[in-house]
């Protein structure tokens, strides 16, 4: 199965680390949300677990998944919007990586394609360019390209930005039906109300773990400070302050 | 054989070699185009300089070792700006900028000091040498390669174009495409510069290319148009050429820029007048 161990891991950037000395596992078919302040390592180390930035320190272990089996859906995306592909191109090529460089989609594939283009409300734009659509609708096509991969782990970094509050409660639920589906899902989300309703647990970070457990604990309003607090002293110098490391009386 | 019917064939062989150029070239300069590459072409148009000026220097004009040399040179400059496009601390036009200054000031040298300049403008710019039967067949292999490639591998292609970041995620072998664009316009090069000369090749991918923006929004679509601005700037320009009595590379190149400008005007898919007549009719509603 596909949990996601992590080993004192330390991940940044230039040597400054952004996560520092994370350990615990995502367990295989979950929904862990990644909350904490910015600046807080979230993006980093979600990078980190897609494979894109090398820790620094510590490991991860992915229990041997394959790039291919992994969808990260990065905060920004690096679309070139003037390229001359449309939605439906864009959403397709989630089937790459499965289906490989000589990619010829049989019916199976175009069906899918369309069920998916529904699913994130995007019928009849599927030929729209990419540079044509709204903010709001190219990243429910990145959301329908992350689906089109079928992948075993799935990593979202604030999935629902830009999109509107509807739209993101669909998508939102479709994201929550995952581990269901055997799916270990791993989703930085800003959505407190969302994550205490859909995300069975949560990491809160501040460079380190404040809380790694279930919700609603996990991010209750008293660690939510103390996550703050931590980032905050974090921010100041690159060592965190003895008295925000202390364990909270009241935690 | 009269000297009008030598014209004739020689004038036939070079309008086979432009068709063909352009069903190779005109899809790839579409490409280049969307990817913010038009300078590739020309950095890999000088790169093969060294190449051929090494070939030149070691066999004389033998076109087998012309050609070798240049696909060599070429592979190499793709390669190694490729390489160093990875690294990310260069935008990917500065790293082609300096290997394409680098091997054209090595080719000059090189020509330089075997006494041959009048070399590096034949080169660049095409001889009056027509293609002949083995040049025409490498324009023929060119494009049938560029056309098979595209068909198996378009989707990749597309996607590494659109989304590169995405497709490093899938694994190391998505780069690949990435890889056949640069073999396939080098082979494409290689093809077109023997008789119309390097620049001149690559000016018949891209202008075309970029006039075919103005007619058509998807992939397909603007590799067609461009297609048949190729074919048709290149006939055209042959055709000029042999009446004016000078060199083809230029004028064919000039029919093309002629293509762009009527393009840009007239274009249907935001030509000029197109967006000054949106303007004037959106004047018309708030008046």
């Amino acid at each position: 199965m596909t949990a996601i161990r992590l080993d004192n891991l330390s991940a940044g950037y230039d040597r400054h680390p952004a996560v520092v000395g994370l350990s615990g596992t995502f367990a295989s078919a979950s929904l862990t949300a990644v909350v904490g302040p910015n600046g807080s390592g979230k993006s980093t180390l979600l990078k980190a677990l897609a494979g894109h930035c090398q820790p620094l320190g510590g490991r991860i272990d992915r229990g041997g998944l394959k790039p291919s089996e992994i969808a990260y859906l990065p905060q920004a995306h690096g679309l070139d919007l003037k390229f001359p592909v449309t939605l439906a191109d864009l959403v397709g090529f989630g089937f790459m990586g499965r289906r490989g460089l000589f990619s010829a989609y049989d019916k199976n594939d175009r069906e899918r394609l369309s069920a998916l283009m529904a699913q994130v409300g995007l019928e009849g734009l599927e030929r729209r360019p990419i540079g044509s659509v709204s903010g709001g609708q190219l990243q429910r096509a990145l959301f329908a390209r992350v689906m089109a991969q079928d992948a075993k782990l799935v990593l979202l970094d604030e999935p629902f930005n830009g999109i509107d509050a509807r739209a993101a409660e669909d998508l939102a639920q479709l994201m929550a039906a995952w581990p269901e589906q055997g799916r270990t899902v791993i989703a930085v989300l800003h959505d407190l109300d969302l994550v205490r309703r859909l995300c069975p647990q949560s990491l809160l970070l501040a460079r380190q773990a404040v809380t790694w457990g279930p919700n609603p604990d996990a991010v209750s309003p008293e660690q939510l400070t103390r996550a703050r607090k931590l980032a905050e002293s974090w921010n100041q110098s690159d060592e965190p302050s003895a008295a925000a490391l202390a364990p909270h009386e009241h935690a | 054989m009269s000297p009008d019917v030598m014209t004739l064939m020689a004038l036939k062989s070079a309008a086979a070699g432009a068709v063909a150029l352009a069903f190779g070239g005109a899809p790839l300069g579409v490409l280049m185009i969307a990817r913010r590459l038009s300078l590739m072409g020309d950095a890999l148009s000088h790169g093969i300089l060294p190449g051929v000026a090494i070939a030149f220097l070691v066999a004389g004009r033998d076109p087998v070792a012309l050609t070798v040399g240049a696909l060599a040179a070429g592979l190499i400059v793709a390669g190694l700006s490729s390489l160093l496009a990875r690294t990310g601390k260069l935008p990917d036009d500065a790293s082609f900028a300096i290997f394409y200054l680098t091997a054209l000031a090595l080719g000059v040298l090189l020509l330089g000091k075997a006494g041959r300049a009048d070399e590096l403008e034949h080169l660049l710019f095409g001889s009056s040498e027509a293609l002949d039967a083995g040049g025409l067949m490498l324009a023929g292999a060119a494009a049938s390669a560029t056309l098979i490639g595209l068909a198996l591998f378009l989707r990749g292609v597309l996607g590494e174009g659109a989304d590169p970041l995405f497709m490093r995620t899938l694994g190391a072998r998505f780069g690949l495409p990435h890889l056949l664009l640069m073999l396939l316009l080098a082979l494409n090069l290689v093809a077109g510069f023997r008789a119309f000369g390097a620049l001149m090749t690559v000016a018949l991918m891209t202008v075309p290319a970029a006039a075919a923006r103005f007619w058509a929004k998807g992939y397909g679509g603007q590799a067609a148009v461009a297609v048949a601005i190729s074919a048709a700037s290149g006939l055209a320009g042959l055709m000029l050429a042999d009446l004016w009595r000078v060199e083809p590379g230029a004028v064919m190149t000039l029919c093309a820029a002629l293509s762009f400008g009527v393009s840009a005007l007239a274009g249907t898919n935001g030509g000029l007048l197109q967006t000054w007549l949106a303007k004037a009719h959106l004047r018309g509603l708030k008046a």
